[in-house]
């Protein structure tokens, strides 16, 4: 066989070679995706994400959107301008999830015994859903960048708030009042992340009393914004093919 | 020749093969805390911890124990190691074997970061509750913020038992009782389930049509808007639509379902209440002080003068935890570890009775394998080489008084 010559023989074989493609490409990507998210996850949000008792109204919630649209807008620009596939940053949470869970279950809990109730990830699924759903309907790069980073922002705190309410009760303890995420902090020793390590409740935004977190919310979304854009970039330069050599 | 180059490269491959297996499987427990390898100088001028008491050796699941003692935060606190201005009780175990079900400092607990100062002695009293079965080394431990983990003594526990049988009951101000141990686990599974079909779902409904090679043709041939169809569209609105009120929805039931919440606590903790310590009325002068290294012995000559009304013999040098003792002045009856534990490793030159207003100047030798073992000695490798401790002298009535002590030290080679 030549090289000019097709490596099929039918349109069939052609079909079943393409699927064959895309589901080899699918799988490896995920893995990819999930390896890299997951360790630029684990440097940039890192104690935010781990920790119930770090998980608060104003910088976790400022802090995780803005780190985690990055590989969401980077995939997206490749799937989407290349593939015209609206699913990237769908499949870079996917991929983090996964790969989160596992980290959460087979070490913090399997290896050194961290309840999971005090060490589960966040989520950020409905935010990625949405940011797919305004590229695939906008076909706009700043419109997803405007509407689908303040909708990332904005909808991270209550898509986990179902997750995360239950732990805000508030308990006495020993004259003292404090959370149930306080409490397992508490509890739950780790020797290596002293309680000043933590940031949580810090700054200066006393102004709106208790409703702190949608004040958190726009800001991180405003951010998420500009990380949108500089990552899309990012993606669309990684996605180039230029430095592949044409036969 | 040929044949030689290839036997030994195969023979070398197996070899490594062999390594990086025994390497994957040899896994032994780490029961060790680092406590060896910290600085010598950190351990012996920061905190020192004295008076402790591990109140079990043994416990069962569900059992608790608790360390009680003093610390002292060394007035003469070493310039390269931030001030415990923001410090942290901790408890030096190998992750939550044990939970810490309270901590006090001078009576107050502590779940949180406090401000200590310099020169002053504290009580304290960390209360654990057993968890994970096994033996495990359960140290005393300060966190002190730009100086790292500061850590203590510390004695084998024992835990026996099952950890499935292992509770942490808790009642909220809302007045449930909840296990903290599962409390809100299936609730946790369930919505990061029920996200991620939802995700699987979306990721589904492009996969199911043939994605990249076709696609891509169809990009690059100018057919991009042939790609999404209007069930595409409509499709992708009703996950948008549906994500969002999902959202709405779910947050507005848990709120009706919690209503009282309340924010994280965070905050550092002042005031800490420390300990009216007497004045010492025997002053103690280092004149010089030397580290033998061949020896492991440290020496010290010192002129000490009894401002009291009793006469006084020296009993206990303290340093990093490790106690050097005169048998014929004091013995330990507190079960202290006896790694850490010198019982006849204080020699005095003259240790009489000093009467008051007497003044004697003494040579003091501290020996014990403890310079070794806990790598005490490589204070000499120390970017600030000085040592600091503890003096206990008693008084024929058992009395005992403190005095610290902080010098320059000198390494012997010969």
């Amino acid at each position: 066989m030549s090289a000019s010559q097709s490596a099929v023989r039918s349109r069939a074989e052609a079909v079943k070679v393409s699927r064959t493609f895309d589901w080899l490409i699918c799988f490896t990507l995920f893995f990819v995706i999930l390896g890299g998210y997951h360790v630029h996850f684990m440097l940039t949000g890192g104690d935010w994400d781990f920790w119930t008792d770090w998980k608060d109204r104003r910088l976790w919630v400022t802090v995780l959107p803005i780190v985690g649209i990055t590989f969401p807008a980077a995939v997206q620009s490749i799937f989407w301008w290349r593939y015209r596939l609206p699913f990237g940053a769908v499949l870079s949470v996917l991929g983090l999830l996964f790969g989160e869970w596992v980290n959460r279950y087979l070490n913090f809990w399997g290896w050194t015994y961290f309840p999971v109730n005090f060490v589960f990830p966040s989520n950020f699924m409905p935010g990625a859903i949405v940011l797919d759903v305004i590229l695939m309907l906008s076909n706009s790069m700043v419109l997803t960048a405007v509407l689908g980073g303040l909708a990332y922002g904005l909808l991270f705190y209550p898509g986990n708030w179902p997750i995360i309410a239950p732990l805000h009760v508030p308990v006495e303890y020993n004259g003292m009042m404090m959370t149930l995420a306080d409490l397992q902090g508490y509890h739950y020793v780790r020797t290596g992340t002293p309680e000043y390590i933590r940031m949580v409740e810090k700054g200066t935004l006393r102004t709106f009393g208790k409703d702190v977190a949608p004040v958190s919310a726009f800001f991180s979304g405003f951010v998420s914004i500009i990380i949108y854009f500089l990552w899309h970039f990012f993606g669309k330069w990684f996605g180039k093919t230029n430095f592949v050599q044409s036969t | 020749m040929k044949l030689i180059k290839d036997k030994v490269a195969k023979l070398s491959f197996v070899a490594l093969l062999v390594t990086v297996t025994a390497a994957m499987f040899y896994t032994p427990t780490a029961s060790a805390h680092g406590e060896k390898s910290q600085a010598a100088f950190m351990r012996m001028r920061t905190i020192h911890w004295f008076d402790l008491n591990w109140s079990k050796e043994e416990l069962k699941v569900n059992d608790t124990m608790t360390i009680s003692g003093k610390f002292h935060v060394f007035a003469g606190w070493p310039e390269t190691v931030d001030k415990p201005e923001i410090s942290f009780l901790n408890i030096g175990i190998p992750g939550p074997v044990f939970i810490r079900a309270g901590s006090w400092i001078g009576g107050q607990l502590v779940p949180r970061s406090v401000s200590l100062e310099l020169g002053e002695t504290y009580e304290f009293k960390v209360l654990l509750k057993a968890r994970r079965p096994g033996d495990w080394h359960v140290h005393t431990m300060m966190n002190v913020k730009g100086g790292g983990p500061i850590i203590g003594p510390g004695k084998w526990v024992t835990i026996t038992g099952s950890m499935g049988q292992f509770t942490n009951p808790i009642t909220t101000l809302t007045g449930e009782t909840i296990d903290l141990e599962t409390y809100n686990l299936s609730n946790t599974y369930f919505w990061h389930a029920f996200w991620y079909a939802l995700g699987l779902a979306w990721l589904a409904y492009w996969a199911r049509k043939p994605m990249f090679v076709p696609r891509l043709i169809a990009v690059d041939s100018g057919k991009a808007d042939s790609l999404i169809s209007p069930t595409d569209r409509k499709v992708a609105l009703a996950f948008a639509v549906g994500s969002i009120a999902i959202v709405a929805m779910s947050m507005s039931s848990t709120n009706q379902q919690y209503p009282v919440t309340t924010p994280l606590q965070a905050g550092l903790l002042r005031g800490m209440k420390s300990i009216e310590m007497p004045a010492p009325t025997v002053a103690v002068k280092v004149d010089d002080a030397t580290y033998r290294v061949p020896g492991r012995a440290m020496q010290m000559t010192l002129t000490v003068t009894n401002n009291g009304d009793s006469a006084v013999r020296l009993g206990e040098f303290n340093t990093a935890g490790v106690r050097f003792l005169d048998a014929k002045v004091t013995e330990d009856t507190t079960g202290y570890p006896d790694d850490l534990l010198a019982e006849e490793g204080l020699t005095v030159s003259d240790n009489s009775p000093l009467a008051p207003g007497q003044t004697r100047t003494i040579q003091v030798t501290a020996s014990d394998a403890a310079w070794e073992v806990y790598r005490l000695a490589d204070l000499i490798y120390d970017p600030d080489s000085r040592f600091a401790g503890l003096l206990f002298f008693y008084d024929e009535a058992g009395n005992r008084q403190m005095v610290m002590v902080d010098s320059s030290l000198i390494p012997s080679f010969i």
